[in-house]
């Protein structure tokens, strides 16, 4: 099923340069509707309150953490089905593997290119 | 048994002069650690001054980043209408250079979109810095409980702080240059004082 470009994309990262980098690749790539959250508590929140087609989220963030925020995403009935893609710095195999066995739908690894994103998304959504 | 005692009284007393000296060492060494530990709250907000400032300028550049591939994808939309017309009228040559000044177009949005993913360094340092001062955070901590703990008393200064070393040095470079930091208009305002127009 290839990506809805109308689908709401929801961008969670506490740095703001980083979430303008992924809303900008994520433009090019023909998506425009995006909505940003700062932490993974903040990104629950906007994902409980309206319908999302693709998350987009940081590791390392304050108050909740990316890895936080995709336990509490799968354990709910609601949302276990929408996919996770996580952009991340946390580059150790034990993160990868974390974050595999929590149910993420795929990795990214920063810094990272516009091609690379473009590939993990035709992957979740082929 | 009385040589015993005596035996014992002297590894007592060799013992009391070796945790003497222990302490006296320990606390010599407390004046260096007093001031360092003193220095490292002033090197974690450089550090956190160095995040404010790269974030601004990465900032800074994707705005005009982005300025720019909202230009781009005007002008494309502008050339795709141009190439239509030209087709239309029969202008081939014309159709064709438009063409290509679309392709160039496109080429140029493929490296802005590069600039864009390239700045994500500012991302990677700030999380590097955040652990730095998190460390320093600890560093200073564990300074300050053995301070505490030997009761290492600062001398030579009245405000606590020895005499500068070269992180003391550093420190204060990077002071001045946060205070002296002139902006390009006060210096041109200088330098027109000087006769330069």
């Amino acid at each position: 099923m290839p990506a809805d470009p109308n689908m709401k994309i929801l961008v969670v990262d506490d740095m703001a340069t980083m979430r303008r980098i992924v809303k900008n690749i994520l433009k090019q790539l023909g998506f425009a509707n995006i909505q940003e959250a700062e932490n993974g508590q903040e990104g629950l929140q906007k994902l409980q309150q309206d319908t999302y087609g693709l998350v987009v989220s940081d590791w390392n963030m304050p108050v909740m953490t990316g890895i936080d925020m995709l336990r509490a995403i799968r354990a709910d009935e609601k949302l276990k089905a929408i996919p996770v893609l996580m952009v991340t710095a946390e580059a150790q195999q034990a993160n990868l593997v974390e974050a595999v066995q929590a149910g993420v739908s795929n990795y990214i690894v920063k810094p990272f290119t516009a091609e690379t994103m473009q590939e993990k998304l035709a992957k979740i959504f082929k | 048994m009385g040589h015993g005692v005596k035996k014992l009284y002297r590894e007592l007393g060799e013992l009391a002069r070796f945790v003497e000296n222990a302490m006296r060492t320990i606390s010599q060494a407390g004046r260096p650690i007093i001031t360092s530990t003193s220095d490292l709250p002033a090197a974690t907000s450089h550090l956190a001054d160095l995040n404010k400032m790269t974030e601004e300028g990465t900032l800074e550049v994707m705005r005009l980043t982005e300025l720019m591939q909202d230009n781009h994808a005007r002008m494309g939309k502008e050339c795709a209408a141009i190439e239509e017309v030209l087709k239309a009228m029969d202008c081939v040559t014309l159709a064709k250079r438009v063409e290509r000044l679309a392709a160039d177009l496109s080429q140029d949005d493929r490296c802005l979109t590069e600039i864009m993913t390239a700045l994500s360094f500012q991302d990677l340092v700030a999380q590097r810095v955040k652990k730095l001062v998190a460390i320093l955070d600890d560093v200073q901590d564990k300074l300050m409980k053995l301070v505490v703990v030997f009761g290492t008393q600062s001398e030579g200064s009245e405000d606590g702080k020895g005499e500068p070393g070269k992180s003391g040095d550093l420190l204060k470079q990077l002071e001045e240059s946060k205070t002296t930091a002139m902006k390009q208009n006060v210096a041109d305002e200088i330098l027109a004082q000087y006769g330069f127009k």
